[in-house]
């Protein structure tokens, strides 16, 4: 039986990483290639003709995306800073937020526990459409339309509930003596959340904020429909640019693409060994 | 007694570790859910113009026009199709993965990215390569001597191709919580399988797919919940309002920043609403039955 889980796993892998490997080869070409009716799948330093499937593959998409194409208003790495300046606060926020409720619900006998939990978790259903309209007049009266902090408030909410749920499962399973000895010792409540907690439920952070910085950093809806002029973010800009008079400039989409997903990548490598752990949400007892 | 700390009473503090979130989720949440009731009586629309009280008007017309109804079937069969697919994919491929090899850690990252890309830029590069004419996808069909269907563009087609695309990005997301529940199984169980000579397919069938059951369950409605307001795709793809590809966000979307018209919108989302909050409930009762049934056996 083993040959037939090798088989099955590499026949997904080559199916599933094509559109991977075509994305990069897709940053290496000039725009013209990329809409070519003849397939141009071949790499190769100098030009061949319109029927040859080499391509002249240069990084010159990854240089242009330093420069602003026609019709945006700034180049892609205005709009990397926006993306990363609102990710990386409201993952911040969802996750301290996140964890110190879960502690409480963990630790304390909170009235009616079981049905803010519900509640909590209930708020991941609510299709965004659904909220937008509201959200929107809200902003507008607050003056958080077309703000950074306005992206960053809704991204912590939504992410919210998976914060708590996550860090809840982690926190069941620190033993409540490690706390009760440090009260013991006269620390205070605060403290030993601080201290004897927050150290241990450290990989559950990192798994929350992975989750959290995965569909903050990619959201496009609300930022699309609450932050279209100021405060862009990169799928926002990125999407935008279709219905360009020059058509989209595929290279570097493909080529900002690639660069987006790097930070994104390497914080999931650096998880990993706790990533497993993280999505049983305490559901599994071991 | 412990201290607090700080001068906090001990009561005060335990509300102090839940109030930020509770505080911020019932703001963002049920302000705007109360606020749009108002607003689906209205005749609302987006730049804010004077507006009337209209009664159940916006209601009748969501439950009287075609477009309505026809967009809950659509979004019912992608969120169907999209999930069952991706269910038995990334489950099979956990279940191939289950067992340590020198390349697993590589194989999972390289499995795993698709899920971690902004889905709005991926469904446009998604349309350039099932483009019709110089897409890379028809261009290998051409080459494997097989038919080259036109993806994006045939109106039986394109519904499917965006699964597709779904399937793509997110059984890597199913393959991960399926792993997690592969592993959570302890070895001891298969041990006295193995002593009991049980069948590979009967281990599989009596231990291995119960035990994954309760966290398969939360996979699922997890994903439903994210397919159900699946947007991103659609909007690359076909556009917010294409008959063929219409669920229920596109149509929203197109109700309320296409047309401006905002009470109608509102409206028809308490309606998905109601609906959701029906199904999500009675799927959270049968999971806690079946978590209660695991544990009592």
């Amino acid at each position: 039986m083993k040959w037939l889980r090798v088989v099955f796993v590499g026949l997904y892998m080559a199916v599933g990483t094509l559109p991977l490997l075509w994305l990069g080869l897709t940053s290496l070409k000039e725009r013209a290639d990329t809409i070519s009716v003849h397939p141009k799948w071949l790499p190769a330093l100098s030009q061949h003709g319109p029927e040859d499937p080499r391509f002249s593959a240069s990084l010159e998409a990854y240089r242009r995306l330093g420069e602003v194409y026609a019709g945006a208003d700034h180049t892609f790495y205005h709009y990397l800073r926006n993306s990363m300046a609102i990710g990386l606060l409201s993952t911040l926020a969802s996750v301290l937020i996140g964890t110190s409720a879960a502690y409480g619900f963990s630790r304390f006998a909170i009235p009616g526990s079981k049905d803010w939990l519900f509640f909590i978790l209930s708020t991941r259903f609510l299709p965004p459409l659904a909220v937008v309209v509201p959200v929107l007049m809200m902003y507008r009266q607050f003056d958080l339309q077309n703000t950074h902090l306005g992206l960053v408030l809704l991204y912590t909410v939504f992410n919210l509930s998976l914060a708590v749920w996550l860090m809840k499962g982690f926190i069941d399973e620190i033993p409540r003596a490690y706390e009760e000895a440090a009260l013991v010792d006269g620390y205070s409540r605060w403290q030993a959340f601080r201290l004897i907690i927050v150290p241990r439920a450290a990989p559950g952070m990192a798994v929350t904020a992975v989750f959290c910085l995965i569909s903050a950093w990619n959201e496009y809806g609300f930022a699309m429909t609450l932050n279209n002029q100021v405060a862009v973010t990169v799928p926002v800009y990125f999407a935008g640019l279709q219905g360009n008079v020059q058509g989209i400039p595929w290279p570097q989409v493909c080529a900002g693409v690639l660069l987006f997903v790097v930070p994104i990548v390497l914080f999931t490598v650096l998880v990993r060994k706790h990533l497993l752990r993280g999505v049983t949400f305490g559901t599994l007892k071991q | 007694m412990a201290r607090a700390g700080g001068g906090w009473t001990i009561r005060g503090l335990q509300y102090g570790f839940v109030a930020p979130a509770l505080v911020l989720l019932l703001a963002m949440n049920i302000f705007p859910l109360l606020y749009s009731i108002a607003l689906s009586f209205s005749n609302a629309d987006l730049v804010g113009s004077e507006f009337s009280w209209v009664g159940v008007l916006n209601y009748k017309i969501v439950f009287k026009l075609a477009k309505y109804a026809q967009a809950l079937r659509s979004t019912a069969l992608f969120v169907f199709l999209a999930v069952a697919i991706e269910l038995v994919l990334g489950f099979a491929l956990a279940y191939a993965l289950r067992d340590r090899f020198r390349l697993k850690p590589l194989v999972l990252t390289v499995l795993l990215v698709p899920m971690m890309l902004p889905q709005a830029v991926m469904g446009l590069f998604w349309k350039l390569m099932l483009n019709g004419n110089y897409g890379a996808l028809n261009q290998l069909l051409a080459a494997l001597g097989l038919p080259q269907p036109q993806w994006i563009t045939d109106p039986d087609l394109k519904f499917f191709s965006i699964v597709m695309v779904d399937v793509w990005m997110w059984t890597p997301f199913m393959m991960l919580i399926s792993l997690a529940a592969l592993q959570a199984i302890p070895t001891y169980i298969y041990e006295a399988a193995a002593i009991d000579r049980a069948s590979p397919w009967r281990v599989f069938r009596r231990i291995t797919l119960p035990m994954c059951a309760p966290l398969l369950g939360l996979a699922v409605l997890l994903r439903a919940t994210d397919a159900l307001k699946q947007f991103d795709l659609i909007m690359a793809i076909t556009g917010p309002n294409d008959r063929a590809t219409q669920t229920l966000s596109a149509l929203l979307y197109q109700v309320v920043f296409r047309d401006g018209k905002v009470g109608l919108g509102t409206a028809y989302s308490y309606v998905i609403l109601v609906l959701v909050i029906a199904l999500a409930s009675a799927f959270l009762r049968y999971m806690a039955r079946l978590q209660q049934r695991e544990n009592a056996a």
